[in-house]
């Protein structure tokens, strides 16, 4: 293969889904204290059979579809060989020949599109807990389902892979088949530079999304630094280096051959159009139809979408509010608040009802915006109807030009030194009257209103 | 015999603690002679629930009171159960294999577990793992019992008490040891029988089978253990039929696998089978010659790439990290598991092993592993296209009679393997095979193979039923 940037980089990711039960036995795929989630399957004791976890095949499926994938007509499971502690068969139940999904692609924010080869599904190992003095394991994440995604080697920089990863998070999140609190992604990347002419280093180990740019920004300088060799290297997070752990030399074969222990599945078109059906409009479609259809801000558009549940919060407004208002609100305040707060929107009180009779009052010009701000901050803590409390604190925008002109009046006459400044010229000065007269009326005044009304008066 | 215990014990004819009591006696003075057994079950203990039960009026099942022995490959809860290996010793497995389950509803007493070639590695049973006796044939002592599964079958002949043994069989491991011993073995349709619970060999290979005096015995378990099972997704959701069946040959057309007698077959083993044929014949059966070239000259080669390949990945999960075997922990983790499995591991063990994982590695893959897959596919088309001009086949079950342990000795690997020339070629292509003894040659009994289509054990049952032993 000719590669032509300067650096080249391939991804295979690793996401843990969140099933009730493990991929090949019945055990649960949450546990508090280590080795309570076990059984002979996932422990690998000897006459201990795997029986597949349908719902595993669904989601794998499902994450397949979503990204484009072809699925195959049949399911194979194989064994790759290696031995680990951690490895409860010293074999890894995995897809080799024919992966569950292949030929999809995820496209970036500028069009540039990231091939995947293939999308199978597999067998986690359980966790290796070191300590002082010795190493533990502890299995019960032995057969928790992972679903592997392998790139092309599309991706041209470390920011390219951080955009990837976040792209397959959003997925992953509208799928409903990953919970980012408790399920782990890993990452292993091929890259490699044209001036060391494209020599392959594996690195191994990168857990999030945040850690793919770090470590391949680390990984690209190392190789412009040193002499580059094939070879398998891990990162470590916490030094913020990769460090070698094998050469190819030393790669090991995995001598894969079938698991006749599980028989090959046929997967029919029906199933995967039922399967299709329960896959939710995803993001970039969803933004892309609210952008065409509601006039919506394609910046908008693209950051709302990204949550799913904030989406769909957002098109239920949206029937009742004008969306192209809806999407500001929705985007400069709620996500504001679940951002400063580090919560989801499901961890918040945040309702479509409230939420739209906020709204409403605001495009009815029946209270300011500034009123409004307070009242959404408020609401994102507890449930009120803010019609009732917009009456009750008598903060509906205060209407009369009469009363307006009188408090606009009071405070040229109190702030002779800012009227000066404002007549010599500086603009700003103005700012600190509508501020006075704002002051006065507790924010119920429409500020846009007071500018124009203090302008015509200072004329 | 066995139906007629069953009744008895039902009715509380038969004292079952003191029953149990004479037949573990003299199963273990058998066992200090022969060497058959490994691990002896709780089987007073048992009785005695099984003797309340009779008091109560709950007795009930189809093999109430009736001794089971165990190949030691198939777990059994809380009993030693090895594989007759030194990695697994001391292990206990924490639960029972699916048919032992099935056997125990129906009132069975476990008696215990029967010694094997390690992992079921060899068609002698001489083959035992580092520690272990091998077993002797029970008619004549300087000769030996077959294997893998020889432990059943010198006990199913041995015993005079009411007993049916659970043998297993990769690649003819079941009927080759009944055979030199003198018993029927029954080995079913792959995916016939649940493999929970059984130690894998080659996991597309392995069937749980029976071993009994007379058909009818290794029927009724049989029937007992077939069916699906939730927890053995290769075992096959195909309704079982009585395996209570009388013998029936008249119309049933024979094939004779002309490839299986004769260069290389015993002459006297060779005459033994044919005169069983002409007796079925005698009964209206026709008898049809048929060529199976390609398993015939292929089967050996084939079985010894596959089944240790899927044996190498099988074994790898015994390391010495979480039972079985171990060792003080020194060194790397390679190290240690290294030590472990090369202190435990007995020598055909290793071979298989390597010859198993080579087969297996990038390099070799396509020339090995995938080759022999793919004639696995033409054998399995061959018996297809034979079953379509018979309805069952029928060869002698080993090209010998029972050979002496110095002859053993003397046999290259190769010579070795080619002892399951008749056996493998139907169990890589899943076929129910039974063997039943049709006279002796050179002193030693001599077996007969009636081999059927998928799932038709019904039919290799009643053609079995139709020879008559003692004519």
């Amino acid at each position: 293969m000719m590669y032509t940037s300067d650096i080249v980089i391939g991804l295979e990711i690793h996401v843990q889904l969140k099933t009730n039960t493990k991929l090949f036995c019945a055990c649960p795929t949450e546990a508090t204290e280590p080795n309570t989630a076990i059984c002979p399957t996932c422990l690998g004791h000897p006459g201990s059979k795997p029986v597949l976890n349908a719902k595993a095949l669904e989601y794998g499926t499902k994450l397949a579809l979503s990204l484009g994938c072809k699925i195959s007509p049949t399911v194979i499971f194989s064994r790759k060989t290696y031995f680990y502690p951690d490895l409860v068969k010293n074999y890894q139940i995995t897809q080799y020949e024919v992966p569950l999904g292949n030929n999809g692609q995820i496209i970036l924010e500028d069009k540039k599109v990231v091939r995947i080869e293939r999308v199978h599904i597999e067998e986690d190992p359980g966790a290796l807990i070191h300590e002082a003095g010795g190493c533990l394991v502890d299995y019960n994440r032995s057969g928790i389902p992972l679903c592997e995604i392998v790139t092309a080697p599309d991706l041209t920089s470390p920011a390219e892979a951080r955009e990837f990863m976040k792209k397959l998070l959003n997925v992953l999140g509208y799928l409903g088949i990953f919970d980012q609190n408790t399920c782990i992604i890993k990452a292993d990347a091929n890259i490699s530079i044209k001036e060391k002419k494209y020599t392959r280093v594996e690195v191994k180990n990168i857990t999030g999304f945040k850690e793919i740019e770090r470590a391949l920004n680390y990984e690209v300088q190392r190789q412009k630094q040193q002499e580059v060799k094939r070879e398998t290297r891990g990162w470590d997070a916490d030094k913020g280096i990769t460090y070698s752990m094998r050469t190819k030399e030393e790669e090991e074969d995995y001598g894969y051959i079938v698991e006749t222990d599980l028989p090959i599945f046929e997967i029919s078109q029906e199933w995967i159009r039922k399967v299709q059906q329960t896959i939710p409009e995803l993001a970039e479609q969803r933004a892309v139809r609210w952008t065409k259809e509601w006039k919506i801000d394609e910046d908008d558009a693209r950051i709302i979408a990204t949550d799913l549940d904030v989406a769909v919060l957002f098109e239920e407004i949206s029937r009742k509010v004008d969306p192209v208002f809806t999407a500001r609100w929705v985007r400069r305040e709620v996500l504001r608040l679940l951002n400063d707060k580090k919560k989801e929107l499901r961890e918040t009180e945040f309702r479509k009802e409230e939420l739209t009779e906020l709204f409403k009052l605001l495009t009815e010009k029946k209270i300011t915006d500034r009123i409004g701000q307070r009242i959404i901050e408020q609401l994102a803590d507890k449930k009120f109807s803010p019609a009732a409390y917009v009456k009750e604190q008598k903060l509906e925008m205060v209407a009369g030009e009469d009363i307006l002109r009188k408090a606009c009046e009071k405070a040229i006459a109190e702030n002779p030194k800012a009227v000066e400044d404002y007549k010599k010229g500086e603009e700003k000065a103005i700012m600190f009257i509508i501020g006075q007269v704002m002051k006065v009326t507790k924010g119920t005044a429409s500020p846009t209103v007071v500018k124009e009304l203090l302008k015509g008066l200072l004329k | 015999m066995i139906k007629k215990f069953v009744a008895d014990a039902k009715a509380g004819k038969i004292d079952l603690v003191e029953h149990a009591q004479k037949a573990l006696e003299e199963a273990e003075k058998i066992n200090e002679e022969y060497h058959y057994l490994t691990a002896y079950a709780d089987v007073i203990e048992r009785a005695k629930e099984l003797q309340e039960q009779v008091k109560n009026g709950t007795a009930k099942g189809r093999l109430f009171g009736v001794l089971i022995s165990v190949k030691d490959s198939i777990c059994v809860k809380n009993v030693e159960t090895t594989a007759s290996s030194a990695i697994l010793k001391g292990y206990k497995p924490l639960y029972n294999a699916t048919v032992i389950k099935k056997c125990l509803d129906e009132g069975a007493i476990i008696l215990g577990k029967t010694v094997i070639d390690e992992f079921g590695f060899g068609g002698f049973s001489t083959n035992v793992g580092i520690g272990y006796q091998k077993p002797l044939n029970p008619l004549d002592k300087k000769r030996a019992t077959g294997g893998s599964s020889g432990g059943a079958a010198g006990l199913t002949r041995k015993a005079t008490f009411p007993h049916i043994a659970f043998g297993e069989s990769t690649g003819g491991s079941i009927v080759n040891p009944a055979s030199f011993c003198g018993v029927v073995g029954l080995c079913p349709t792959y995916g016939r029988v649940s493999r929970y619970g059984l130690i894998d060999y080659g996991n597309s290979l392995d069937k749980i089978g029976t071993m009994g005096q007379t058909v009818d015995d290794a029927a009724l378990l049989l029937e007992i253990i077939s069916g699906k099972d939730e927890k053995d997704s290769t075992s096959a959701d195909v309704p079982v039929p009585s395996l209570d069946t009388p013998g029936a040959v008249s119309g049933i057309r024979i094939g004779i696998v002309k490839e299986a007698f004769g260069e290389g077959i015993d002459n006297n083993v060779r005459k033994k089978v044919l005169d069983a044929v002409y007796q079925l014949e005698k009964k209206g059966a026709r008898k049809i010659e048929i060529s199976l070239p390609i398993s015939m000259n292929y089967g050996v080669p084939t079985y010894f790439t596959l089944a240790p390949a899927e044996a190498s990945t099988n074994l790898a999960k015994y390391c010495g990290m979480r039972y079985g075997a171990n060792e003080p922990l020194t060194g790397t983790y390679n190290e240690y598991f290294s030590r472990v499995r090369n202190n435990n591991f007995g020598e055909e063990a290793k071979r298989r092993l390597l010859l198993g994982t080579f087969a297996r590695l990038a390099g070799y893959r396509d020339a090995f592993y995938n080759k022999a897959a793919k004639v696995r596919t033409k054998i399995i088309h061959e018996y297809k296209h034979a079953f379509e001009q018979v309805d069952v086949l029928i060869t002698p079950t080993v090209a010998i009679t029972a050979p002496t342990f110095e002859e053993i000795k003397k046999l290259t690997p190769l010579q070795n393997f080619m002892i399951d020339l008749l056996t493998v070629s139907p169990n890589l292509a899943g076929l129910p095979h039974i063997t039943i003894p049709c006279g002796e040659a050179n002193g030693m009994p001599v077996g007969m193979m009636i081999i059927g289509p998928h799932f038709a054990e019904q039919k290799i049952i009643q053609v079995a039923k139709a020879y008559d032993v003692h004519q």
